[in-house]
């Protein structure tokens, strides 16, 4: 069969967004991990977070490699 | 020859598997204790929501910390609510009702305590996300009673109850509110999106005739 190159990755994305996969799978964690880098990671003055303080470990590792 | 011996399925332990089962270990020695005090489960569910509401006030009053404490009790009672009732043979379709109608009220209530937040600190803009991110919340179990009433089953999206609670004490322990609402937003958007296409595509493979 002639798969294209790009049907693996949108098939993932369209897996992610049309979501049917039960809690404790391998794409649930995958999920979970993605969430919990988004909400640890971004620094919070991107997101212009009124009540965060610090800008988070991104913004941290830039400004070190700078 | 020996017969071929059907390969035993591989079991993966998932480590949002393994936090779950690390979880159960003292909500079960909590239920064992309200089963042996035959504590009504309608009751657990209103403190449940009593708590919240205190988790509410402590949002509202910037105590973050103080808030993720408060939620992690009230969800204590939330979650070992329907368990008890199974327990002591106590499950009914009011419980069901009352347990739903009840989890609706602590989710508005904690939406509103950072909505007095963020008015209260002049933030328009993050007002709007967490009155959108309430809104698309409610939306996200409405669409599933509405759907189940008309489809067997439509647990589609990622964005339920227990992953919205458990991001909302992830920002409130680690002072990252405004990132947990626009996760909450954007994912509660798509579980909306992913139940109305879910609904759409069962009733319209319902309604296709079929051929002999």
């Amino acid at each position: 069969m002639n798969r294209s190159p790009l049907t693996v990755p949108l098939r993932a994305i369209w897996n992610a967004l049309y979501w049917t996969h039960e809690r404790a799978t391998w794409q649930y964690d995958v999920m979970v991990i993605a969430i919990l880098a988004f909400v640890w990671l971004t620094p919070p003055d991107w997101l212009r977070d009124p009540t965060a303080s610090g800008t988070g470990p991104i913004a941290w590792l830039i400004h070190l490699f700078r | 020859m020996a017969p071929l011996r059907e390969a035993a399925p591989l079991t993966i332990m998932t480590f949002t598997g393994f936090i779950g089962d690390v979880c159960m270990l003292p909500l079960r020695a909590i239920i064992a204790v309200c089963v042996r005090w035959r504590i009504h489960p309608n009751v657990l569910t209103f403190i449940g929501v009593l708590i919240n509401v205190a988790a509410a006030w402590a949002l509202a009053a910037r105590r973050f910390v103080l808030a993720g404490v408060v939620m992690v009790v009230a969800n204590i009672f939330d979650f070992i609510d329907g368990k008890v009732a199974r327990e002591l043979q106590m499950e009914s379709p009011f419980g069901g009702f009352w347990d739903s109608v009840m989890d609706r009220f602590s989710d508005i209530s904690l939406f509103i305590g950072l909505i007095y937040l963020y008015s209260n600190m002049r933030r328009t803009d993050y007002v709007m996300i967490a009155a959108l991110a309430m809104m698309f919340a409610i939306l996200t179990s409405y669409t599933r009673a509405r759907a189940e009433s008309i489809v067997e089953k439509c647990k589609v999206g990622f964005m339920e109850r227990p992953e919205r609670i458990v991001l909302f004490m992830i920002g409130a322990f680690t002072n990252r509110m405004g990132a947990v609402l626009w996760v909450i937003l954007v994912l509660s958007i798509l579980t909306v999106a992913d139940r109305i296409y879910f609904t759409w595509r069962e009733l319209n493979a319902r309604t296709k005739p079929t051929i002999a």
